[in-house]
C-alpha cells in the first residue's frame, strides 16, 4: 500500500509540475470553446453591414410588404431595400446592377415567380444562413400582401401574421429547467468531446509511461522494490489523478464565472451556466472511463517495445474509444431512442455515451445504474486481465509477442 | 556460518527453453560473491529469482535464513546490469524515492542522498535531471540507488563498467567498506581480474548450471601450478617445436602457455633462455579467466587447444 502510495504521489507530481500540464489545462478549454461555442456565437452575430437590396416585383403592393419585412430590425441581417415594379426583361438589366456593384443584389418576386416557385435572390454574395432568413422574410411579406390584396385591414394582417416564439423546457428530476438554446447545446456538445479527449490523452501518457520505464529500463529497478500491480495501480491512478485535477480546476473555473453577469454574449453565459448534473458527472464518467481505457493502454504499452510499435496496435484501444464519438451526434439528437439507449449500456462506450445522454436529457435512473454497473464489471475484469499482461509484459525485451502468446500470458498463474 | 542466499535446485523455463536448469549455490554471510558465466547463461534470469522479480518453476530461494519473502527486499540492494533510472527525475528526488520504496522515511532517504552524492562527487548535480548527467554519473547514481538504504546484501550486475579508473577506485573503496562492515556483496561479471581481487567464492554457470561452484582459492589449486607467462625480446616460434606444451597463445613478446601434465617447467625455462632474451618467466596457477575459458569450453564441446594467435 505504502509503495503505490509513493508510486501514485511520483507519478502525480511529476506531472502536474510540467509546463505541459498547465498549458493542456488552459489550451483544450480553449479549443473546444473554438470549436463549439465560437461558431454558435458567430452565427448568432448580428451583421452590421448595410446591403441595398431591390426588391422586384409585379406590383407595388408585394414589393411593399417584402421591402417591409425586409428593414424590419428584428432581422438578422441589415437590409437597405428598394421597391421595383418590374417586368420579365428588367432581370437583365438588374443583373447588370449587381455585377456592376451599383446594388448588392435583388429578390426577384414578381407574381410569376410566386405562382411557379422561381422566387430568386441574386447577389454578388450569397450565404446559406442569409437564404434561410430571406425565405422567412420573403413568405411573410407575400403572405402580408395577399391578405391586403383580400381587404384586410394592415394591423389585422400583422396580427395574423405575428410569430410565436417557442421556448423549450425540460424536467430534470421533477424540476422545470429553461434550457436547450445553442448555446447550451454546444456546451453539452464541448464537454462530451473532452472528455473524450481527456480518455484518450490520459489514457496516451499511461501508456507512454509503461513504454519509457521499459525502454529506460527503470523496470528491472522498481521491481527489486515492488511488485508489478503496485506499480500499475500506482502509475494509472498517478496519472488519473492528473486528469482529476485538470477536471476540477475547469469545473471550479466554470461555476465561478458560469452565474456572472460580466460575461455580455448570451450565447456563452448560456453555455457556461450549466446544469448541476454536467459538472457533477464529468468527473465520474471520466474516471470510469479513464480505468478501463488506462489499463489496456498500460498492457499495451507493456506488450511492446517503442513508440512506432505502439502506434500501430494503438487502434486497437482507440476504436472503442471512436465509435461512441462518430455516433454521438445521432445520440444527442435522439438520447431515447433505442439505439442510444442500447449504445449507451456497452461498457466501452458508455463512458461517452451515458454521459452525452444524460446531458441531452434525463435519461432513467435504471438505466443509469445499469450502465454504469456493466461499466464497473468489465472494468474490474479488463484490469485484471490487462495486470496479467502488465506482469509479463514488463519484462519482455526485443521480439513483439503474438496473440497465442499474450493469451500464454494470461494464463500464468 | 549463517548464509545469506541459497538457491536450492532452482529451474525457470521460459517455453521450452531452460533458462535456468536445477541450479544450487550458497553466499556466506559477509563474504564476497562471484556469479560468472557468459552471455546467455542464465545470471540474470538467476538474479531476478533471488530478487522476487521472478518465480523459479522449481526449487527453493532461502533469503536471510528463510523461505523468500517480499519484506526481504527492502534489505537488500540490486544494481541491475541493464541500468535505468527516470531521465526526468532530479537527481535528489529520484534517489529518495528508490530509498522510500525500500522502506527508508522520507527525509532521513534525502539526508543520506545528499550524503552519498558528496562521497561520489556528485554534489553539483543534485539538482540536476538525470537525462543531464553523463554516462559515467548516471552509473554512480544508480551505484547509490542500490545502497542508499543500507542493505545487507547488494546484488551487482556489472558494477564497474563504463567506470572510468578512478571512478571504479572510488566503487572499489565504498565496496570494500561496505565488506567490512559485515555486508554480503553478489557480483555478476565477466571481468575476471576484478573477481580475483574482490571474491572469496564464485560459482560459474554456463547454460544455466553451476559448473564450478566453491572458495576460489581452491578451486585454484585444483588445476594445479602449470600455468606460465612469460615476457621476452626476440624470436618466440622454437615454442612451436616444443613438446612439453599442451597449448600456447603467442602475443608478439607476450606468450601464455599451459604444460602438459608432467613436462618439467626447468627444461622449458632452459630451452627459452638459450633462445630468447627473457624479462619475465613465471608458474603460477591459472588465471580464472583461463578456468573460465576452459571450463565453458570443455562444457559445450569445443576443443581446448589453441595455436598461434
Amino acid at each position: 500500500m505504502r509503495n503505490t502510495w509513493l508510486i501514485i504521489r511520483r507519478e502525480y507530481l511529476e506531472r502536474v509540475r510540467t509546463r505541459a500540464f498547465i498549458i493542456s489545462t488552459i489550451l483544450l478549454p480553449a479549443f473546444m470553446f473554438g470549436v463549439t461555442i465560437l461558431p454558435s456565437m458567430l452565427a448568432n452575430r448580428k451583421n452590421k453591414q448595410e446591403r441595398h437590396i431591390v426588391v422586384a416585383a409585379s406590383n407595388q403592393s408585394v414589393a411593399d410588404a417584402v421591402s417591409q419585412q425586409l428593414g424590419s430590425k428584428d432581422n438578422q441581417g441589415t437590409y437597405l431595400p428598394e421597391t421595383r415594379v418590374v417586368s420579365d426583361s428588367s432581370k437583365q438589366e438588374l443583373n447588370n446592377a449587381v455585377t456592376a456593384g451599383t446594388i448588392d443584389g435583388y429578390l426577384w418576386v414578381t407574381d410569376d415567380a410566386i405562382t411557379s416557385g422561381k422566387v430568386t435572390f441574386t447577389a454578388s454574395n450569397t450565404s446559406l444562413f442569409e437564404s434561410g432568413e430571406l425565405q422567412a422574410i420573403v413568405n411573410n411579406g407575400v403572405r402580408r400582401a395577399r391578405l391586403r390584396s383580400r381587404g384586410m385591414l394592415p394591423a389585422d394582417a400583422d396580427e395574423i401574421l405575428k410569430a410565436v416564439k417557442i421556448d423549450s423546457v425540460r424536467l430534470e428530476g421533477g424540476e422545470q429547467k429553461s434550457a436547450g438554446g445553442l448555446g447550451q447545446f454546444f456546451a453539452a456538445f464541448g464537454l462530451t468531446f473532452m472528455l473524450y479527449m481527456m480518455l484518450v490523452m490520459y489514457g496516451m501518457a499511461t501508456m507512454r509511461s509503461v513504454l519509457e520505464e521499459k525502454t529506460s529500463r527503470v523496470m528491472e529497478v522498481m521491481l527489486s522494490s515492488v511488485t508489478s500491480k503496485e506499480l500499475m495501480a500506482g502509475k494509472v491512478l498517478g496519472v488519473g489523478g492528473v486528469g482529476l485535477t485538470q477536471i476540477a480546476v475547469w469545473v471550479i473555473f466554470i461555476v465561478a464565472i458560469g452565474g456572472s453577469t460580466a460575461i455580455s454574449s448570451p450565447e456563452l453565459r448560456e453555455a457556461l451556466n450549466m446544469p448541476f448534473s454536467q459538472l457533477v458527472f464529468l468527473p465520474i464518467f471520466f474516471v470510469l472511463g479513464y480505468m478501463l481505457y488506462s489499463s489496456l493502454y498500460a498492457a499495451l504499452g507493456a506488450m511492446v517495445n517503442s513508440e512506432q510499435e505502439a502506434q500501430q496496435f494503438q487502434w486497437f484501444v482507440t476504436i472503442p474509444l471512436i465509435i461512441p464519438i462518430a455516433t454521438m451526434m445521432g445520440v444527442m439528437s435522439q438520447p431515447d431512442s433505442a439505439f442510444a439507449t442500447w449504445m449507451s449500456m456497452v461498457p466501452f462506450f458508455s463512458p461517452i455515451l451515458m454521459y452525452v445522454r444524460m446531458v441531452s436529457h434525463t435519461p432513467p435512473p435504471w438505466q443509469i445504474g445499469l450502465s454504469i454497473g456493466l461499466l464497473v464489471a468489465t472494468t474490474y475484469l479488463v484490469v485484471l486481465l490487462c495486470s496479467r499482461i502488465y506482469r509479463v509484459g514488463i519484462l519482455m525485451y526485443g521480439k513483439r509477442p503474438t496473440l497465442p502468446e499474450i493469451v500464454k500470458w494470461v494464463k500464468y498463474a | 556460518m549463517e548464509n545469506t542466499l541459497e538457491l536450492r535446485r532452482i529451474t525457470k523455463r521460459y517455453d521450452k527453453f531452460v533458462a535456468v536448469d536445477d541450479l544450487s549455490l550458497t553466499i556466506e554471510k559477509g563474504s564476497v560473491f562471484g556469479l560468472l558465466g557468459p552471455n546467455g547463461a542464465g545470471k540474470t534470469s538467476t538474479i531476478r529469482m533471488m530478487m522476487g522479480i521472478t518465480m523459479p518453476d522449481s526449487g527453493e530461494v532461502i533469503v536471510f535464513g528463510e523461505p523468500y519473502k517480499r519484506a526481504h527486499l527492502d534489505r537488500i540492494g540490486y544494481l541491475p546490469e541493464e541500468r535505468g533510472l527516470y531521465k526526468k527525475m532530479k537527481l535528489v528526488e529520484q534517489l529518495s524515492f528508490l530509498a522510500e520504496l525500500k522502506g527508508v522515511p522520507n527525509g532521513e532517504a534525502t539526508r543520506r542522498a545528499r550524503h552519498w552524492c558528496e562521497r561520489l562527487e556528485l554534489s553539483a548535480w543534485t539538482e540536476k535531471k538525470v537525462e543531464e548527467l553523463s554516462k559515467g554519473m548516471q552509473q554512480k547514481v544508480q551505484f547509490i540507488a542500490a545502497i542508499l538504504h543500507d542493505p545487507e546484501f547488494l546484488i551487482l550486475d556489472e558494477p564497474f563498467s563504463g567506470l572510468d579508473p578512478a571512478n571504479a577506485d572510488v566503487l572499489k573503496d565504498v565496496l570494500l567498506e561496505q565488506k567490512k562492515a559485515g555486508k554480503t556483496i553478489l557480483f555478476s561479471t565477466h571481468r575476471m581480474d576484478q573477481v580475483e581481487q574482490l571474491c572469496q567464492s564464485i560459482c560459474l554457470i554456463n547454460e544455466g548450471q553451476a559448473v564450478l561452484h566453491g572458495d576460489l582459492r581452491s578451486i585454484k589449486a585444483k588445476y594445479g601450478r602449470n600455468h606460465v607467462q612469460m615476457e621476452y625480446e626476440g624470436d618466440g616460434d622454437f615454442l612451436q617445436q616444443s613438446k612439453g606444451l599442451q597449448w600456447f597463445k603467442n602475443y608478439g613478446s607476450y606468450v601464455e602457455m599451459e604444460l602438459a601434465p608432467g613436462a618439467d617447467t626447468r627444461e622449458l625455462l632452459q630451452l627459452a633462455a638459450s633462445r630468447v632474451k627473457l624479462s619475465r618467466f613465471q608458474v603460477m596457477e591459472p588465471p580464472l579467466e583461463q578456468i573460465f575459458k576452459d571450463t565453458v569450453k570443455k562444457q559445450n564441446g569445443n576443443s581446448v587447444r589453441e595455436q598461434n594467435a
